[in-house]
């Protein structure tokens, strides 16, 4: 990579031109990332001048799942419209296109950018599919050395990929410069395409699908056996095939795979991209998905006033209800954690899911082996765009890799496909896998030098699966520790939803242990790579003890559970805690005792105890009260803050964003942090450990000094909780909780304004805690999580 | 000694938080109300005022230190008249006119100011801290309800509908429009000039001064379906909305009241006497139908039957009680709040009691009627009564 010319701060003014579901989302991300950014539309024929871009940022902004991680960033947004305010990009540091996907139309903006974009000023074209030399003619040749295509894939906020397309005269300093802050600054995977028709992620993806339309017509398989197949089974997105389709909206499908078929003749899978009877008939029909009512499924009303969900039939192309798909295969596959095995199992299946699979694996390792050097020129770059763009766990080559090379190959022959000679050269000079990791390098084939070459985007990046066997240091069940090298420990769990049980405990317990006792470390991350940092405590676990009415036990547990938290903060090295995605009761409890968080942008924090019939056991509900108190200044209303810390335990709220985790009090304005690229996480955890250490880190001293407001605030708990209930938003046990967690955050009914130790507000914690679960109806909740995952209100 | 009332002055009200007087301090809004009433008695020496009585349910912040005595100091140009607070919450600007005709019958006084003042923009409801009695609030939390889970429980017990409800909302907005399109508050407004500092669009201070002379709540559009869209706030399934509960709002109100010798002294007609006052306690958790036990006793106090009342002015707390009482009392619908209530005429506490004794002597003079009421739910379960005797008929 070459150095990037433009340093990063110097992009401190975004233009985006076109304020659609993609512009308006796309300047949000710019704008929480760091920019200001400029929202331009077209003027409307009346009206006030600016309403387009307004109404259109604005109906982003209210949009579910929100575009922004929390709305004040929002203001760093202004609009405006092109007949007024285009001049205004001459100070703009970065100008990106969004406007309809015509060329026409984008050639003429481009010539009216032309008369106010300053000199040197970047700017990039948002296009899905135009060619960058068709987009890059009559530019002038400064515009064309600073023009690229930026590809963002909705929702930009959530979904990774961000493809970087060169055009003829792109200056390479330029490309990356825009590889490097998509990475860092944007958090995106940046995946640096080849000027062809749809670019990686979009041509192979949409073959996939495509393709999977045609086996699904071979095999006579239903919407919803597809659906159950293609989904979380094989490591895609819950909305799996046809689902993904209605929110896509067909229409965009259709037209994204015609231009595939229009500009790639040579393609020698041109006829997949044709397209299918059903497709065709949903699209005459104007069924075209979520946007229109009704696509592969349909949401109608029943009889009784119920909203049911039916599916298309795609033999008679009528709606009818959902039928249950039921495979052999799938049912063995539910036990196997591991993406790599399960894969594996799916692909050699012996029932009519083994030949679905075999199929569409078939189609999809002969293409994407296909289209090497034609889209990319490393095998890594189309699994980092399917990965990135549409939600795969595993790319192309990986599951290639998971199922092993030969087998694959044999279903390529099966199906009667070819495969490229690049392949041939692999099978005989390779090691029969597409990846390999070397030294904690994650290294690909690169069918160029004939041999492995490091994956790009690793400089500066630590993770935990490219580290060698032999940086484990220790493990159980449930975790394992592993030297990151230069005196850090990290602890991964890997039990189920990383849930915090005795065996998360011991490991967590064992990492401070190691490195508190010997010279060999001198601090401890917890991270870890699976979907979720921690869904929170064994709730099964606390269900069998409270069954049993082991409360002795079930008292132990949580002492353990306090004890290890406490550790965290209070031991001779530093705990840093980096969390990502569900951070929820005890897995928010973890951060909340850290001595610092790097959290994810995208973690979603919560004390959610209440929502099985408890109140923070493990140091939750006393951090609140240390929070609180420490946020306290002389002559504040203590009482108004007190609730605000109630309510956020009382109603459960799981923070949207890791940035709305600071204004929900799980983070810390100063001391905890937010990384926007999931990629950068790790190694900045590490570094905030090696920072704290070489910063002469001691072990803080135990709080004496809380002011708990004992009677003085106990009376509004109790009015709060029984009016909540008398105005039937709270169940009488919701009431109960209500004034236990009350009790516990108040220090108890105390006469006066008491200073307490932390370790009082852990036992009155704790008291609470194991009441609650003598509680029938408390019992009632843990089961309904436990056996149907959902929350009851009892 | 009798006490004669010999004249009155409300604010228009304002709505709470966005409206006319959200930036106009109350004692400011009780002086200006203050200084109107007095201009009309350019012969009474302001010394000779003995008192002035301010009732006000969240005395705190912009409304503590006493606001009594400050608009004493503030209104009156003088430092020699004193002034107290009171607070029996939404009945205090009737009981600050009790206690000064009490003071003047016992000989106690000559001359007094009482009313009532409250701005409910700065403050939150209940004030800025709430801390009820931790012992109390496990024993009997009611007593600390919010009023519209009281409102929501009188619907129950008295088995008031939603419709009805709503149909009695609407004809509120609807009898406050015509009065205000006929003028009939007009004579007894002080227009209130309020004076605005503010930075405009390039963060450069500008002052602007303009009048209120016009209440503001009235919402003319309302409709039955309108209102029947709203959703309930205080309870779940609950039939108490925003739109068939009063407004809470600004303002300020003062009556004048006075010795049978100042009346020579001054040589004014008197408007009207307070004939009788009176207070009932009841549960807490009902306390909106607080006038099902003030009433009789003011009326029999009174020596006078429901029937010989011309005008009532029952505060409109919220559309269920109010129903609630006319039903249970038996009281004429015409004759009860003729001009509209709090539900569209907003509802400032503490000035409530003041605000509308000042709209019902003026609603007996158009009348020619010789009694008229003043009553209110109280909160924490009360209910306060005044009869009125008409005396300029």
């Amino acid at each position: 990579m070459s150095k990037p010319v433009i340093p990063f701060h110097k992009i401190k003014r975004a233009a985006v031109l076109g304020s659609g579901v993609m512009g308006s989302r796309i300047a949000c991300h710019l704008a929480q990332t760091g920019c200001e950014v400029l929202l331009l539309d077209l003027p409307p024929a009346e009206g006030p001048r600016n309403s387009i871009a307004d109404g259109h940022l604005k109906s982003a902004i209210k949009s579910n799942p929100s575009p922004l991680y929390s709305k004040h960033f929002a203001q760093r947004i202004t609009t405006g419209n092109f007949d007024d305010d285009l001049a205004q990009i001459a100070n703009c540091d970065w100008i990106i296109e969004v406007v309809v996907e015509r060329l026409d139309i984008k050639q003429q903006l481009f010539e009216r950018v032309e008369q106010f974009r300053t000199a040197g000023t970047l700017i990039t074209s948002n296009t899905s599919g135009i060619p960058l030399v068709q987009l890059s003619k009559g530019r002038s040749e400064d515009f064309q050395a600073h023009f690229c295509g930026t590809h963002f894939f909705n929702p930009p906020r959530y979904l990774p990929l961000l493809e970087i397309i060169p055009g003829p005269k792109t200056k390479p300093e330029v490309l990356a410069f825009v590889e490097a802050y998509g990475e860092r600054i944007l958090g995106k995977q940046v995946v640096v395409c080849k000027d062809t028709p749809a670019f990686i992620a979009n041509r192979v993806g949409v073959f996939a699908i495509q393709a999977l339309f045609h086996t699904v017509d071979e095999m006579g398989l239903s919407v919803e056996a597809v659906d159950k197949l293609t989904g979380p089974a094989m490591g895609r997105p819950k909305s799996a095939t046809f689902r993904t389709c209605d929110v896509v909206g067909l229409d965009t499908l259709v037209h994204v795979a015609k231009g595939v078929a229009t500009n790639c003749p040579d393609d020698e899978r041109a006829e997949v991209f044709q397209t299918p009877g059903f497709v065709k008939h949903l699209v005459d029909n104007n069924l075209l998905g979520s946007k229109s009512g009704a696509g592969f499924y349909k949401k109608v009303k029943n009889d009784h006033g119920k909203s049911e969900i039916l599916a298309l039939d795609l033999k008679t192309l009528e709606y009818r209800p959902k039928v249950k798909a039921k495979f052999a295969t799938l049912d063995m596959a539910k036990a196997v954690e591991n993406l790599d095995q399960r894969t594996k199992l799916l692909f050699n299946g012996q029932d009519e899911a083994g030949t679905f699979y075999r199929r569409i694996f078939a189609d999809v390792f002969a293409y994407v082996a296909n289209r090497i050097p034609e889209i990319a020129d490393e095998p890594y770059r189309i699994d980092d765009a399917l990965r990135a763009g549409f939600g795969w766990e595993l790319g192309a080559f990986e599951s290639w890799d998971a199922i092993g090379f030969e087998d694959g190959l044999k279903a390529i022959a099966d199906r009667g496909l070819a495969v490229p000679a690049w392949i041939e050269t692999f099978k005989d000079q390779g090691e029969g896998t597409f990846y390999r990791n070397i030294n904690g390098v994650r290294q690909c084939w690169d069918p160029r030098t004939c041999a492995y070459e490091a994956v790009g985007g690793q400089e500066g990046r630590l993770s935990l699966a490219w580290l060698p066997d032999s940086a484990t240091v220790w493990s159980n069940s449930g975790t394992t520790i592993q030297d990151l090298g230069d005196g850090i420990l990290n602890v991964a769990f890997h039990t189920k939803m990383n849930s915090i049980g005795a065996e998360v405990l011991e490991g967590v317990n064992k990492a401070i242990d190691l490195a508190e006792s010997g010279d060999l470390w001198r601090g401890v991350v917890i991270s870890n790579e699976g979907a979720q940092f921690s869904a929170g405590a064994n709730v099964g676990m606390i269900f069998m003890m409270a069954v049993e009415q082991e409360y002795e036990e079930l008292n132990y547990a949580i002492q353990m559970f306090q004890n290890t938290v406490m550790r965290l903060r209070y031991s001779g090295i530093p705990v840093i805690v980096a969390p990502h995605q569900l951070a929820l009761g005890g897995g928010c409890e973890m951060c909340l005792h850290a001595d610092k968080v790097i959290a994810h942008a995208e973690t979603y924090m919560g004390l959610v105890e209440f929502g099985v019939g408890l109140i923070p056991g493990g140091g939750g509900t006393k951090e609140f009260v240390l929070r609180l108190n420490d946020e306290m200044h002389d002559g504040d209303m203590r009482i108004n803050r007190l609730r605000d810390r109630f309510l956020t335990i009382g109603q459960a709220k799981v923070a949207t964003s890791a940035h709305e985790a600071f204004e929900l009090g799980y983070l810390r304005e100063g001391i905890d942090e937010v990384v926007v690229n999931r990629r950068d996480q790790l190694a900045r955890a590490k570094r905030a450990a090696i920072e704290l250490s070489e910063a002469g880190y001691t072990q803080p001293l135990r709080r004496k000094d809380i002011t708990v407001a004992g009677q003085e605030g106990l009376g509004i708990v109790y009015v709060g909780a029984h009016s909540m209930k008398s105005g039937n938003y709270i169940s009488e046990h919701d009431q109960l909780i209500s004034e236990k967690l009350g009790y516990v955050m108040c220090g108890g009914d105390l006469s006066t304004r008491t200073a307490v130790s932390e370790q009082y507000l852990l036992d009155l914690e704790r008291e609470a805690f194991v009441s609650l679960c003598m509680q029938r109806k408390s019992l009632e909740r843990m089961q309904s999580l436990i056996q149907k995952g959902k929350i009851l209100r009892n | 000694m009798n006490a004669y009332i010999i004249g009155g002055y409300r604010s228009p009200i304002g709505k709470s938080g966005k409206g006319a007087f959200r930036f106009v301090r109350p004692d400011d809004l009780g002086e200006q109300v203050i200084r109107k009433l007095l201009s009309d008695f350019p012969q009474l020496d302001k010394e000779r005022i003995e008192d002035v009585i301010v009732g006000n349910a969240t005395p705190e912040a912009e409304q503590g230190l006493n606001i009594g005595r400050m608009v004493s100091l503030m209104g009156l140009d003088t430092d020699k008249v004193p002034g107290m607070t009171v607070n029996r919450y939404c009945a205090s600007g009737l009981e600050t006119i009790a206690i000064a005709s009490a003071k003047i019958h016992a000989g106690l006084a000559d001359c007094i100011l009482a009313g009532g003042i409250e701005t409910m923009s700065p403050i939150p409801f209940g004030g800025w801290r709430i801390v009820p009695n931790a012992r109390i609030a496990k024993a009997n939390p009611d007593w600390y309800w919010g009023m519209g889970l009281t409102a929501e429980a009188v619907a129950k017990d008295f088995s008031i509908s939603r419709d009805e409800q709503d149909a009695f909302a609407l004809e509120s907005h609807q009898r406050a429009a015509a009065a205000i399109d006929a003028g009939r508050f007009s004579p007894g407004i002080a227009p209130i000039t309020v004076n605005e500092v503010y930075l405009d669009e390039n963060e450069k201070r500008q002052e602007s001064t303009h009048v209120v002379d016009t209440d503001e709540g009235v919402r003319r559009d309302s409709t039955l379906e309108g209102l029947a869209r709203l959703k309930p706030v205080f309870a779940q399934s609950g039939s108490v909305t925003a739109g068939n509960s009063s407004q809470t709002s600004d303002g300020a109100a003062f009556v004048l009241v006075v010795s049978e010798r100042m009346l020579k002294e001054l040589n004014v007609e008197p408007i009207a006497r307070l004939a009788s006052y009176h207070v009932s306690g009841l549960e807490p958790r009902i306390m909106g139908v607080g006038p099902i036990h003030a009433v009789p006793k003011a009326l029999e106090k009174a020596g006078i039957k429901t029937q010989n009342l011309g005008a009532i002015e029952l505060n409109e707390a919220f559309a269920s009680q109010s129903v609630a009482v006319v039903k249970e009392l038996g009281l004429d619908p015409a004759l009860v709040n003729p001009n509209g209530g709090a539900i569209a005429l907003g509802h400032p506490l503490g000035c409530t009691g003041a605000k509308l004794t000042v709209q019902m002597m003026h609603e007996l003079k158009s009348r020619q009627a010789n009694f008229g009421m003043v009553t209110m739910c109280v909160g924490t379960g009360q209910g306060a009564a005044g009869v009125f005797e008409f005396l300029n008929a």
